[in-house]
């Protein structure tokens, strides 16, 4: 072939109105050449350059902002406009220009040469307005359903404010009882302090007392062995539940199956096992249970311990003291203790305790103190424990209404439910969705959990923290409402807390459509909910009738 | 790509406590190896060391073509013992030696070059070897300037160029070859020597001629230091064969400079492991393994092994392959700085080593890929940009980071699918609950021009639910344990698993079934994926979890009953290979496979790319991957590149930033990321660090027609893709130990990527000649002397890659941004013209359909582009487009030598109206008088005065653009610019 004939390229040859392709409509007016005789220029949008007239759109860029190519690819990071007639305009990238695929956002077909992608957009147009026709009936449904839970709002606004100040009533009147219960009580202690003392120093007092300090401190030690053991449990269970045995690890294989031998639990994750010795899972469990320990009479049990301790360490020992001294009759004055004390003091003493108690008693009698018989101390410690009631209550009326206080605060709070409250509804509303292994659960407002299908732990994935807090989004905005994030759940073995986000849009049911794990343990929920269905504005009608 | 055993927090941990050092044998753990460096500790210290080999001499049978003869070979320790030396040299000058025991208990492995070759190379019709009293002699070559000889006694290989020693084999006398023994006629009450303790590496009590054995204990010691029995950490492996190692010394008295070796984490110019100062106290080692967090400077092996070494100098360049497939530990040393020395210590194989004569670096390159195969040449969009992650978790999840990717414009061509696509990690089966339309997705992902890539890792799980598994099993396929009979099983991803022995012949034919995207019947396969979908073969060395070094026992057994420790280098070789040849079988006519590996062997190069494994997210490894990339390129496997942001961490945007300059810079350029990283695609980057990242993806798709016209270079030539200093400029000294910065192909394009934290300007090294490197972004020429060549310092903001082209170059780009390459296939071309010091320049472009073998018939365009000085003393410039094919039918193309090339051919035609869109011409003495197409059409063109090509000193150059010349890219022109 001779080479000049490959020289003539069949270029497109560009008629005058090529000049505007790729120009929105508000652009049109610019794209105008300025005459000087018979030449055409034309000054870039930026005014960087004056470029030939016949330079614009013919596919080699001049200016730098790239305006004298709006209908090519020329031009890299410029706009290209498809008119789109029978269907709204749209922009495309550049870079989508020419390059042998149809754009969906050009269905005239315009973004390629001609013949190349047909103009679909009579289909487009009405698909699109058949689709937003759906979208804005979803809307208008689902709006009718948020705006329920606009008057739920209300009417919350309305129960709270009149609960609480019921609850204020209540308060007053309550801290009035206090108030009296008090002094009644600072009486009675003044009348008989003297007494109290005295009978304090019974040495089975006193004992009593030591006995409930290490009581106490034993409970308070158990408690946290109790708590230790649970969490260290969990721990264990995490790693036995999401270790990955191809890590091969010794240390992790052998404290996974420690602790399943010490738990009773099943062995998971040994595919070579299971085919083997299907049976010896179950006969390992009712090992566990036969092990069951024997208790000593009296003794008691672990639920006895859990359940009955606090109130024996509740028990009223002044109360107690003076009912012990009914209880025994006479003797059981100071003096009897004094007699019998004798049995608990070394053989040695004994003589000289035996001289002094003598002494004492008749100093007792001629007192007559050692005979007299008195209630005042019961009294006091009656007194006492009404006015702790009175007091608790109080303090449980008081918490009560603080808690709706804050209730009614965040219902109008654009950073909790929203400043229609609409989203109050929702609190606590448990939605969920099987994916994969589990089942994904979020209480909205609350927290968010994984359950396991298969048996196993569940995992809290996080708390109620905050909503869309991505940078440049505005507080009360339609998009902060569409993000809510949950975390401080569960940590993750050698990884993070687990955390989850909800992406939310307007549906008619409160749903979870979907769950993934995008990165270890962060989780995203796909959210529909009545909530955010807005109701349908003048330019949303407008846009069905395009 | 992955992580196994602890999952650490790489942040707070430094990178030297997550290598498993105790995972690995040293050199001091390994029997073989401590007998080996005890052999050349013992010649080191014996003035009086002789070889005990020698060839007998009235053995030497010489060939009917006279270019090969074979000789038996005796040894003074065991004069029973018979061996055979086989030497012979091919008709490229290639000189091969080969030595094996003869008549033995047992035979010694001898099929690793039968993977590793292409053919079987033909042998010299020229040579003439010339039998003299003490050995045997052949001189050629075209100046027959060339000489090999091979002395009787003792045994010793020479190659010789002009009389000077180039190459010499038992140079040292530390050639070994233990034979094959029995137990019991060696035990006789003798106790055999436990594993002695770690760190000891020498026996010091095995002196010269002293206890049981003097015949034999001067030379291979006192001990039998674990002949039978080895044990390592709790792994024992029995050794029923005894020993059978190999130890030979290879030489090269007067060159300074080693090179090659791969894969190792360390310096491109090999540092020493032996000798006064070693840098290295252990030998490199060639063991392929799954080194989890492995070390940015070791020499401890890694995932592949290429035995083949360059030893270059300002004179010349020769090289050696050593075709051995089990364990081997190399030691080197530069007793002067102006010579090189090789210590090869195999477990296993005999002697099979092929010596490259050189003399050039492109001469060692045209002879080593003549042997084992050019690397092929890619798809084109395998160029492109691939975004992998462990792991894109769902269907919705890909087509969401698809669509993120075109929101943000960014081009993009590869998505990948690590092993959580798969159920319960049995490769091909998808996770219907997270992948339920499967096909639906890719081709979502094909419908914008891409591609979807994969994984599919050689580990079966053993269930039967697993129909691959189960044919393997019926098939009798699978690799078996050491008795011979059993299927191994050991622990990988997939649990309890078992590999296919692809040694084995029976499995080959089933392997390339099972990719048929068509329904076979009863037969299954992969209808679940598309005929374009790459594929990913991971954990191929094999990786085993719970086996010794977390591969294979070595006393597997393979087809054949080869021992797996014979050919564990090969393993994955073979894997990569059969799967290359199944995604190739899934078409008829076939399409380009893309099969990525991790495990590789000398000939790999055939089959895909690679990639450098699971490396760390620090600015250490970052650099490291740039020289492991060139040690890649250097041995013949271009198509390679490491893990853009690292595999493991969460790399801070300014190190995502470097590391992106250093992925467009790679062959093979993906982005891939640990199960416990942060996301971290381009998009998700704020700004500044988008915008940059964006424009260096922009630069790597507008270069894709300088990177695809060096692999056909490459696949042609054997040239490397991304080139050293020492193979540009084997003289310059000044460049043999450069390994930061790179030539691109030939292009002319030099590039340094920025690897260190906080760098705001880079030095750069400009080679020793006469010429202008102009700055590819802002036309600055820089001035090299000849004499010295020149260091320059450059602007290095993390938005600016230190980037030059050649004075003398012409290089071809597309600067039309797109989604994906494929798109592009119909952008316009611009030329930049880089005027060399003397006012001319030249460049390629090589084009075809990008995916078929088509090229092969001849349907491509291969240009030339050339600017000349139309006259002398002319201060203006000619510049044309000429028929590269036209001229050099036969060198256009890999596997084929063409005798025509039809330039009307398909493939032209249809980018017929592909035009030249912009010339810009860099460093022009003057502004032109005019500039026409030579038919006379006068063009529209702007210029910018500069300085010129020609001038001394340094200064932005002059820059002619000329606009829209509407030039065929396809076309014979000419353009004149007068002065």
């Amino acid at each position: 072939m001779h080479p000049w004939l490959l020289l003539l390229l069949p270029l497109h040859v560009l008629a005058s109105k090529d000049r505007l392709l790729g120009v929105s409509p508000d652009l049109v007016a610019r794209y105008v050449p300025t005459k000087k005789g018979s030449a055409e220029t034309w000054q870039c949008l930026d005014g960087s350059k004056t470029i030939d007239w016949s330079s614009v759109n013919d596919d080699y860029c001049d200016c730098t902002d790239g305006t004298d190519e709006p209908g090519t690819s020329a031009c890299p990071d410029s706009r290209f406009y498809c008119v789109n007639a029978g269907h709204i305009g749209s922009y495309i990238p550049s870079t989508r220009v020419r390059d042998g695929l149809c754009e969906p956002e050009c269905c005239d077909g315009s973004d390629e040469p001609e013949g190349v992608c047909p103009n679909v957009c009579k289909q487009v147009g009405e698909e699109y307005r058949e689709r937003v026709k759906a979208e804005n009936k979803l809307r208008k449904t689902g709006s009718k359903i948020r705006s329920t839970y606009l008057a739920f709002a209300q009417k919350e606004k309305k129960r709270l404010e009149e609960e609480i100040a019921s609850s204020a009533q209540e308060i007053s009147a309550r801290e009035k009882e206090v108030a009296r219960l008090r002094d009644l009580v600072e009486r009675t202690e003044s009348l008989s302090a003297a007494a109290l003392e005295e009978k304090k120093s019974s040495p089975l007092y006193q004992s009593l007392i030591t006995h409930h300090a290490a009581l106490k401190s034993l409970q308070r030690e158990h408690k946290k062995h109790l708590e230790r053991e649970t969490a260290l449990g969990e721990i264990l269970d995490q790693l036995r539940t999401g270790y990955n045995p191809n890590y091969q690890d010794m240390a992790v294989l052998e404290a996974v199956r420690g602790w399943e031998q010490l738990a009773g639990l099943p062995h998971i994750n040994d595919v070579g096992k299971e085919d083997e010795n299907p049976d010896e899972l179950g006969s390992d469990e009712s090992e566990a249970a036969s092990e069951e320990e024997q208790l000593e009479e009296g003794i008691w049990s672990t639920e006895q311990l859990e359940h009955q301790l606090d109130d024996l360490l509740a028990t009223d020992y002044e109360g107690l003291l003076i009912e012990h001294d009914k209880h025994v009759g006479a003797p059981a004055s100071p003096t009897s203790i004094l007699f019998n004390l004798s049995a608990y003091l070394p053989d040695a003493v004994v003589p000289q305790y035996e001289a002094l108690r003598d002494q004492l008693v008749s100093w007792l009698e001629l007192l007559g103190l050692a005979q007299s018989k008195t209630d005042t101390a019961a009294d006091t410690s009656k007194a006492q424990k009404t006015l702790g009631d009175a007091e608790h209550n109080l303090n449980l009326a008081r918490r009560e209404k603080e808690d709706k206080e804050r209730e009614l605060s965040r219902l109008f709070d654009p950073e909790w439910y929203g400043p229609d409250g609409e989203w109050k509804k929702l609190a606590g509303t448990c939605i969920e969705k099987e994916s994969g292994d589990y089942v994904y659960e979020v209480c909205l407002f609350d927290e968010a959990r994984q359950k396991p299908l298969k048996g196993g732990q569940t995992f809290s994935l996080g708390k109620f923290a905050e909503w869309n807090n991505a940078e440049g989004i505005e507080k009360g905005s339609p998009a902060y409402y569409s993000k809510q994030h949950y975390t401080r759940g569960a940590k993750c073995w050698n990884g993070p807390q687990r955390s989850v986000t909800l992406d939310m849009s307007c549906g008619l049911e409160n749903a979870v459509l979907s769950v993934a794990e995008l990165e270890k343990c962060e989780y995203e929920f796909k959210v529909t909910t009545p909530a955010l269905c807005l109701p349908l504005s003048a330019s949303d009608i407008k846009r069905e009738e395009l | 790509m992955r992580a196994f055993r602890s999952l650490l927090v790489l942040a707070a941990v430094p990178a030297a406590l997550a290598f498993k050092s105790q995972d690995f044998k040293t050199c001091s753990q390994s029997g073989f190896c401590r007998r080996g460096r005890a052999l050349s500790a013992r010649a080191s210290e014996s003035p009086s060391w002789r070889s005990p080999y020698s060839v007998d001499a009235s053995s030497i049978a010489l060939s009917s073509d006279q270019a090969s003869f074979i000789a038996a070979v005796k040894s003074s320790i065991y004069p029973d013992v018979k061996f055979s030396l086989d030497v012979r040299i091919h008709d490229d000058g290639v000189v091969r030696v080969r030595m094996d025991e003869v008549d033995g208990l047992r035979k010694h492995y001898d099929e690793a070059a039968s993977w590793a070759l292409l053919d079987e190379p033909k042998v010299s019709q020229q040579v003439q070897w010339k039998v003299g009293k003490d050995g045997v002699s052949a001189v050629y070559g075209a100046k027959k300037d060339v000489e090999v000889k091979v002395a009787f006694e003792p045994l010793k290989v020479t190659l010789l160029r002009n009389g000077k020693e180039q190459v010499v084999l038992n140079n040292r006398g530390l050639l070994h070859m233990e034979h094959f023994r029995t137990k019991e006629s060696v035990a006789k009450g003798k106790e055999g020597i436990a594993v002695p303790e770690e760190g000891l590496d020498i026996d010091d009590d095995a002196q010269v001629v002293l206890g049981a054995h003097p015949r034999t204990a001067w030379f291979e010691g006192e001990q039998e230091d674990s002949w039978w029995e080895e044990t390592f950490n709790s792994f024992t492996d029995p050794k029923p064969r005894g020993p059978e190692s190999l130890s030979v010394d290879i030489d090269f008295p007067n060159h300074g400079h080693v090179y090659g070796i791969p894969q190792h984490a360390t310096r491109l110019d090999l540092p020493t492991t032996t000798g006064e100062n070693a840098h290295y106290s252990d030998p490199y080692r060639l063991y392929n393994a799954d080194v989890f967090e492995y070390l940015a400077d070791s020499t401890t092996s890694l995932y592949g092994s290429i035995p083949f070494m360059h030893a270059h100098s300002a004179d010349s360049t020769v090289a050696i392959f050593n075709a051995v497939g089990s364990d081997t530990f190399i030691d080197i040393g530069h007793p002067t700085a102006k010579s090189s020395t090789s210590h090869w210590i195999s477990e296993t194989g005999i002697l099979d080593v092929f010596i490259f004569p050189g003399p050039t670096p492109a001469d060692v390159f045209a002879q080593y890929t003549r042997l084992t195969g050019t690397p092929a040449l890619p798809a084109h969009w395998a160029l492109g940009y691939h975004q992998c992650r462990w792991n894109y978790v769902s269907s919705d999840d890909v087509r969401t980071v698809q669509k993120r990717f075109d929101e943000e414009d960014i081009p993009v061509d590869v998505f990948w699918l690590d092993i959580e696509y798969s159920e319960e990690h049995k490769y091909f089966i998808w996770d219907r609950k997270h992948f339920p339309d499967p096909v639906d997705m890719i081709k979502d992902v094909e419908a914008i021009g891409r591609h979807m890539v994969v994984i599919v890792d050689p580990h079966l799980k053993r269930t039967n639910d697993y129909p691959v598994y189960k044919q393997a099993t019926e098939l009798g396929i699978l690799v078996k344990k050491g008795d011979g009979t059993t299927d191994y099983e050991g622990w990988c991803w997939s649990g309890s698993s078992a590999w296919v022995d692809f040694f084995n012949p029976g499995s080959w034919d089933w392997w390339k079934s099972l990719f048929k995207t068509e329904s076979q019947g009863e037969q299954w396969s992969w209808v679940d994926s598309t005929v374009d979908t790459g594929i990913w073969n991971d954990m191929n060395e094999p990786s085993i979890f719970n086996g010794p070094e977390i591969s294979m026992p070595r006393e597997n057994i393979h087809y054949g009953g080869w021992e797996h420790r014979d050919l564990h280098n090969i393993n994955g070789m073979l894997f990569h290979n059969l799967t290359s040849q199944a995604a190739m079988a899934r078409t008829d006519p076939p399409k380009r496979p893309f099969v990525l590996t991790r495990s590789f062997y000398a000939g790999s190069q055939r089959f895909g790319a690679m990639w450098t494994g699971d490396n760390l997210g620090t600015w250490e490894h970052m650099a490291v991957g740039v020289k492991m990339v060139l040690a890649n390129n250097i041995a013949g496997f271009s198509f390679a590149g490491s893990d853009v942001g690292g595999f493991f961490g969460n790399p801070e945007p300014e190190m995502l930033v470097r590391w992106y300059g250093v992925g467009i810079f790679s062959p093979f350029f993906r982005a891939h990321a640990h199960i416990d990283t942060k996301r971290r695609e381009p998009f998700l980057l704020d700004e500044p660090y988008k915008g940059i990242v964006r424009d260096m993806l922009r630069l790597r798709y507008a270069m894709l027609p300088v990177w695809y016209t060096a692999f056909r270079e490459a696949s042609v030539t054997g040239l490397p893709v991304v080139r050293p200093h020492f193979v540009v400029f084997p003289q310059d000294e000044n460049g043999f130990s450069l390994d930061d910065q790179f030539f691109v192909g030939g292009s002319g394009l030099l590039v340094k990527p920025v690897t260190r934290k906080g760098a705001t300007e880079e030095t750069v090294y400009l080679p020793a000649e006469d010429q202008v490197y102009y700055d590819y972004f802002n036309d600055y020429a820089y001035r090299s002397t000849s004499s010295k060549g020149k260091e320059i310092t450059v602007s290095a903001e993390l938005h600016q890659i230190p980037l030059f082209i050649r004075g003398g170059s012409i290089i071809p780009t597309r600067e039309r941004p797109r989604r994906s390459s494929p798109l592009m296939k119909r952008d316009p071309f611009t030329l930049r013209v880089a005027l060399s010091s003397d006012g001319s320049a030249r460049g390629e472009l090589y084009l075809d359909d990008g995916e078929t073998f088509s090229h092969q018939q001849g349907q491509f365009v291969w240009r030339e582009f050339a600017a000349e000085k139309p006259t002398k003393k002319s201060k203006g410039v000619r510049i044309s487009s000429r028929d590269l094919a036209a001229q050099k039918p036969a060198e256009a193309v890999d596997h084929v030598a063409l005798t025509t090339y039809d330039s009307s051919n398909a493939f032209a035609k249809d980018i017929a109206d592909v035009r030249v869109e912009k010339i810009v011409v860099l460093g022009l003495p003057a502004k032109p008088s005019s500039v026409t197409i030579e038919s006379g059409k006068e063009l529209r063109w702007t210029y910018t005065p500069g300085v010129a090509s020609s001038d001394k000193k340094g200064g932005t150059a002059s820059v002619l653009v000329i606009r829209d010349p509407k030039l065929a890219i396809t076309g014979d022109w000419s353009i004149l610019v007068q002065a």
